[in-house]
């Protein structure tokens, strides 16, 4: 055991551990009665029952005979009985990695059911940061590591793409809601939102954040977003290094500092939530003088203090909630999301286990950025798969982009036909925007040919339900809403409504298909159908079916007049355009 | 290393399906890869989205932001994930022959 014959890695790895022995990891390492309680709590253990080496126990005592060898006084006294045997090799600690960073994802489901209080995630976060210190780490968290250090994200985005994007985003929230006032504030000084992003939202799927500008706009809230220090996530929680985590971090703080921000929120990332909110003051070893809060409470505040009304019957689809595990065992953020899940859905479904008790989405401690450990992180998803499938819901809502990311990798290896999705998205999809009215001027008696009328509008731009809708109802329609398929069909076999627009681009099915179910029901065949849509040349789609071409056909942009025209046509009822209804 | 096959086309990708030597790509390739990625078809609208991916990445070596692509292509946000279910990191940048995106993706 000379040091002679260890590699120079190996003697840092051993000597830095010394560094990093605080009490709970200590407490953690002796405290192992190996009983086996944690066996079954893991995810991969359950995905793979003849391999032990998955084994949350097993596992441990792989970082625990280091320790034991080194800094333990039994592991001195008797090694042999303890288990006590050092590093030695580069192989070693190789063989270190394949099971820190490719056999465990940090999600401290074993620690909640260890009877000793054993945290093995915590030791596991230890020695993969003693190996980073080395540089012994998959290739895919030296990358982001590298990228956080250097560009302040963990995707390497530049301040001017971000800002770009930000305002890209704008000027589609203030098309949609015919509002200039609509925007992204950035870098506005004493607001009481400072709001926090993942990189991912800004580079490939910006529509979360403006959905989010969105809600704080409908909520008229005094936010912002920091021009820097916007990324909220922190490698240096999955990597181990509190150095990153702390330079991550302190970059936040201080930008909502020198903006002089009373909140800082936190959009829906279980890692970052955990990493800004709970870890980065003690690794940046920083105060910080204002709150930080999940958006998610965030959202469920503004719904109940009345500052935005939503309709849940916009949300139809069922669904079921996955709580991320930094979010629920590690910070404790179970409730919120599933009182504001119920406000915006209206058929929520539990899944089991849940809460701190539910299972990784096996994509977390990083695991989505290591391709290398892909084929096990899938294999140990058919727990997660079975569970997702058990409950019958058609999306998993999930308050974490590595969840978002993680399940939707499940979904499609175990081919669930699920969606992903998440909270912001369908507070922000249920959302009430109330019209604002533009012409105070009593409309014509005359306008009332429509009275009695029962219409249902398909489409799944809010802003066109609400121009047809209103058209409708000015002249005397009762109309009823659907912002997708699934809605659709559901008030359509509930309402049977004299008159049917529908779209064909929609997200979740196509008009096409909607038509075709239509034609299909034996009650709502009879139902007039006129199809409204931008993509004229889609309408191969429709004639093509084997079934009774819909009455009415309709292109995108309408005009009030037009529209009227087409809908009285088709309900057989006589067209008079009254005076001074102003034509589009 | 895992051989991804599909009809005449054999190569050699990531765990996660990427191509692992990106310079091989070629339009073959790209067919095949979009089959995983749900995509049965490459229409005149995937290609554009597709060869402007390509472009990009054989420039400056990193998948571009979606507002880069967006405002080249002329495609709005909407239109990429209609192109794309799994969208434009997983699926588009995987049939465009480029390698897998950095980060929680």
């Amino acid at each position: 055991m000379s040091k002679e014959k260890r590699s120079h890695k190996a003697q840092k790895v051993i000597e830095r551990m010394g560094k990093k022995l605080n009490r709970q990891v200590v407490g953690s390492l002796v405290a192992c009665v190996h009983c086996g309680n944690c066996t079954d709590s893991c995810h991969y253990v359950l995905a793979n029952p003849g391999d032990p080496t998955y084994a949350p126990a097993y596992k441990a005592d792989r970082i625990r005979k280091f320790f034991k060898a080194h800094y333990d006084w039994t592991g001195r006294v008797f090694p042999a009985w303890v288990g006590a045997k050092s590093l030695y090799t580069d192989e070693d600690l190789e063989e270190l990695k394949d099971t820190v960073f490719g056999k465990c994802t940090n999600c401290r489901r074993c620690t909640i059911n260890c009877p000793m209080g054993v945290d093995y995630a915590t030791f596991n976060r230890m020695a993969r940061g003693l190996l980073v210190s080395v540089g012994v780490m998959p290739e895919g968290v030296a990358v982001v590591s590298k990228d956080q250090w250097e560009i302040g994200n963990q995707m390497g985005v530049l301040k001017e793409d971000y800002l770009d994007t930000l305002e890209w985003m704008s000027e589609e929230l203030q098309g949609e809601l015919e509002d200039p006032n609509a925007g992204i504030p950035i870098d506005k000084e004493d607001a009481d939102i400072v709001y926090s992003i993942n990189p991912r939202e800004v580079k490939y799927d910006p529509r979360t954040i403006a959905d989010a500008a969105k809600i704080f706009h409908q909520a008229g809230a005094n936010w912002t977003m920091p021009s820097e220090g916007w990324d909220m996530t922190n490698f240096g929680l999955f990597s181990g290094d509190d150095d990153l985590g702390g330079a991550v971090a302190r970059r936040l703080y201080e930008k909502v500092s020198e903006l002089r921000g009373k909140k800082l929120v936190i959009s829906e990332c279980g890692h970052g939530y955990r990493s800004t909110r709970c870890e980065g003051q003690n690794w940046a070893q920083w105060d910080i003088d204002f709150v930080m809060e999940s958006s998610v409470i965030t959202m469920l505040n503004y719904i109940k203090e009345g500052r935005i009304k939503v309709d849940k019957t916009r949300n139809t689809t069922p669904v079921t909630f996955h709580d991320s595990c930094n979010n629920a065992r590690s910070c404790g953020l179970t409730e919120e999301p599933r009182e504001l899940l119920k406000l915006v859905c209206t058929d929520f479904r539990e899944m089991y286990p849940n809460r701190a008790e539910n299972y990784c989405c096996t994509g977390g401690g990083g695991a989505m950025s290591m391709s290398e450990y892909t084929p096990r992180r899938l294999k140990s998803a058919k727990i997660k798969a079975d569970q997702l499938a058990a409950t019958g819901a058609k999306i998993v809502v999930t308050s974490c982009h590595n969840c978002v990311d993680g399940l939707a990798d499940c979904i499609k290896h175990y081919k669930l036909g699920m969606e992903v999705t998440q909270l912001v998205n369908l507070v922000a999809n249920a959302l009430v925007i109330e019209k604002k009215v533009t012409v105070p001027v009593a409309e014509p008696i005359a306008a009332s040919d429509l009275q009695g009328r029962r219409i249902l509008v398909t489409d799944d731009e809010p802003d066109f339900v609400t121009f047809v809708s209103t058209v409708l109802e000015d002249n005397g329609a009762t109309v009823f809403r659907a912002y997708n398929a699934a809605e659709a069909m559901e008030i359509a076999r509930r309402e049977k409504p004299d008159l049917i627009t529908l779209d064909i681009s929609m997200p979740d099915k196509d008009g096409s298909e909607v038509f075709a179910d239509i034609r299909e029901d034996d009650i709502l065949k009879r139902i007039p159908v006129c199809i409204i849509t931008g993509q004229p040349e889609l309408r191969k789609l429709i004639y093509d079916k084997p079934h009774r071409p819909p009455e009415g056909f309709v292109s995108k942009p309408v005009t009030e007049d037009g529209l009227l025209l087409n809908v009285k046509k088709l309900l057989k009822v006589a067209h008079h355009q009254p005076e001074g209804v102003r034509k589009q | 290393m895992p051989t991804f096959t599909h009809g005449d086309v054999s190569i050699e990708v990531d765990e996660d399906g990427f191509m692992e030597d990106p310079e091989s790509w070629n339009e073959e390739i790209a067919k095949a890869l979009a089959t995983t990625e749900g995509v049965e078809e490459l229409s005149e609208e995937h290609w554009k989205l597709v060869n402007y991916l390509r472009d990009y990445w054989l420039k400056f070596g990193i998948a571009p932001m979606i507002r880069k692509l967006c405002k080249e292509t002329g495609f709005p946000l909407k239109k990429v994930y209609e192109l794309f279910p799994s969208g434009p990191a997983k699926g588009a940048c995987k049939v465009a022959g480029l390698s897998k995106p950095t980060g929680c993706v």
